[in-house]
């Protein structure tokens, strides 16, 4: 973390956490070791062929299997690295400076409110990206050590978050609310768990709803049929359909089944009283939703939009409060 | 006018609080000439580090209006000398020149640290409070601001330590011209530096103007205990039948007593032991 062509407020900042981004490079470096040990150690037992449809890892590659579950956790790290970004941009860059009253050191040192704060979010920025580019970068160099034997489903939280790019999009908001909560709550630890906690919850509630942004693809097909989905799909719903496009509450006849005396020892009879329920409905279609693979990108570019907008929001509220705040 | 007005304010009103608050400074007007020293003083409570936080546009005005130098002219040092402790001493003088380009004064910033007992690698959360004092002023003189603002600035220094840097804040000043308003309880520290006096009580200004001026208004008498009218009583003992009373004079004292100029500590207790003004 070189200092000596920072100037000015930037020079600031940096001074005053160089323990703490000495410590998220010296984490990083660490990382990047670890994953690199653990591609020479799998690389030392090639993966076995795919072999009926399905890749697996020789049982006996334990550097294999610890490289897959060390990704496991860049995935997570990927998804919690905006709280930590919110936490130590709320904390010890804002709320910490009205505690300790050190924000009157810098405003009148020449600084403008604007500058002070600016100056911090510039840094707290530059730091955010390079966070966010070591966890994906670092992902992706794992990965292609495990691409070719047993991939990661592109639409795990994990793997989704450490991949793609909306983790550059969350490091960015993280820095905004951590900019806002900070202002808005100027206690050290309180402002942290809060910018935690708000960051948390937009990460939770896109983990939650993402895949409700676009509309799946429905493919259908007659009743007792067999549905072939494309091999990169996700898996959404699955359901029944009367001759009218309705959907059709199936638990209805499996109720109709399961009150059916002997259908639970005689063989096929459960089945048979089945189809005849949905006979009897008019059910003439099944249907399974699904996400193809190629709505990864547009729910990636959809939520990164998202996020940005409301991170740009934030700020916009930061400076606007800090200007309400100080003349 | 033949000076200019270094700092001056215009029913300035300050509230804290929103609506239910109290106001920490009403209907405040003054206006400090350049390059006075200016005590600022006044009972716990009384506004002093709210008129500075004000003149240092820490704080927005509630009411009323307060004309100050630009923030790259003026420097403050806040009563509980806010540092960054992770900073060495080295690196804070270093912030003083990379928030200042320009202006900042290496040489007057190491003349205050000088002395302290302390190396400039040492961490600002390992100094004591003298120390940190030190520091803090070494910020605020080599930032060469034409407003020094300090709300007791001497307050955690030793006896020594207050004397030199005193001696060093008022050299700097006169050699520069600066204005410089301190806050403080410490009367024996203002007497004798400070040519001027601002005395503030219950949010308001009760007492303004140089110092020696305030002196030749006031006068101090002892004697009989009689009638001091038109004399407005400051402050006013009795012991048996002996009368001692600090009064703002109308024209000259007539009367069977003995009178003297105060001393500024005579002043200053007089009107702190009444800051509500004169008793009837």
């Amino acid at each position: 973390m070189s200092t000596l062509a920072l100037k000015g407020p930037a020079w600031v900042t940096v001074r005053q956490y160089r323990r703490t981004l000495w410590l998220a490079g010296a984490l990083a470096v660490l990382a990047l070791a670890v994953v690199a040990g653990l591609r020479i150690w799998a690389a030392q037992h090639p993966v076995a062929p795919m072999k009926d449809g399905v890749w697996a890892a020789s049982p006996d590659n334990d550097g294999y299997l610890t490289l897959r579950w060390f990704l496991e956790y860049v995935g997570v790290a990927a998804a919690v690295l905006p709280l930590a970004v919110a936490a130590l941009v709320a904390g010890p860059m804002v709320a910490r400076e009205y505690e300790s009253g050190t924000y009157q050191l810098s405003l009148t040192q020449s600084m403008s409110p604007a500058d002070w704060l600016r100056s911090k979010l510039t840094v707290a920025t530059g730091v955010a990206v390079l966070a966010a580019l070591a966890v994906a970068g670092i992902f992706w160099f794992g990965r292609l050590g495990v691409r070719a034997g047993w991939d990661y489903h592109w639409s795990h939280p994990g793997p989704y978050a450490a991949a793609g790019i909306t983790v550059f999009a969350y490091a960015l908001a993280a820095v905004a609310v951590g900019a806002l909560v900070g202002q808005l709550v100027r206690r050290t630890l309180l402002a942290m768990s809060a910018a935690g906690l708000v960051t948390g919850l937009l990460v939770l509630a896109f983990n939650a709803y993402r895949w409700s942004i676009l509309p799946t693809e429905r493919l259908t097909g007659p009743l007792g049929s067999s549905l072939d989905l494309p091999v990169e799909h996700m898996y959404m719903d699955v359901g029944l359909l009367t001759s009218s496009g309705a959907r059709f509450d199936q638990t209805i006849c499996w109720d109709r089944a399961n009150r059916t005396p002997g259908t639970d020892t005689q063989e096929g009879l459960w089945g048979k009283v089945e189809a005849q329920c949905q006979a009897e409905h008019d059910v003439t279609t099944q249907f399974i939703d699904y996400h193809p693979s190629s709505h990864y990108w547009p729910t990636q570019l959809i939520e990164t939009g998202i996020v940005l907008a409301l991170a740009a929001l934030a700020a916009f509220a930061a400076f606007r409060l800090l200007r309400a705040r100080h003349s | 006018m033949s000076t200019t007005t270094a700092l001056g304010a215009e029913l300035l009103g300050k509230k804290y609080g929103g609506r239910r608050g109290g106001w920490a400074l009403r209907a405040c007007d003054f206006a400090l000439p350049a390059g006075r020293i200016c005590a600022l003083v006044g009972p716990n409570g009384a506004g002093k580090s709210t008129l500075l936080a004000l003149a240092a546009g820490l704080l927005r005005p509630t009411e009323g209006t307060l004309t100050a130098p630009a923030r790259e002219d003026l420097a403050y040092v806040a009563q509980a000398k806010p540092l960054h402790p992770r900073l060495t001493v080295a690196d804070t003088l270093r912030m003083g020149r990379e928030l200042n380009p320009g202006r900042w004064d290496d040489a007057a910033a190491l003349r205050v640290v000088e002395g302290g007992g302390f190396s400039s690698d040492t961490l600002v959360h390992h100094l004591s409070g003298g120390q940190r004092t030190r520091v803090a002023l070494a910020l605020a003189l080599g930032k060469r601001a034409e407003l020094l603002l300090l709300d007791e600035p001497m307050a955690d220094l030793d006896p020594l330590a207050r004397h030199q840097l005193m001696g060093l804040l008022m050299a700097d000043a006169a050699e520069r011209g600066t204005t410089v308003v301190m806050s403080s309880h410490i009367l024996t520290e203002l007497e004798g530096a400070c040519d001027h006096l601002m005395l503030l009580a219950g949010g308001r200004v009760r007492l303004d103007g140089a110092v020696d001026d305030l002196l030749a208004a006031h006068a101090l008498l002892r004697g009989p205990v009689a009638d001091l009218a038109p004399h407005r009583v400051v402050d006013a003992r009795t012991t048996g039948r002996q009368l001692t009373a600090l009064v703002r004079r109308e024209g000259p004292v007539e009367g069977p007593w003995e009178t003297s100029e105060p001393s500024l500590e005579e002043l200053l207790l007089a009107h702190l032991r009444n800051p509500e003004g004169a008793p009837a």
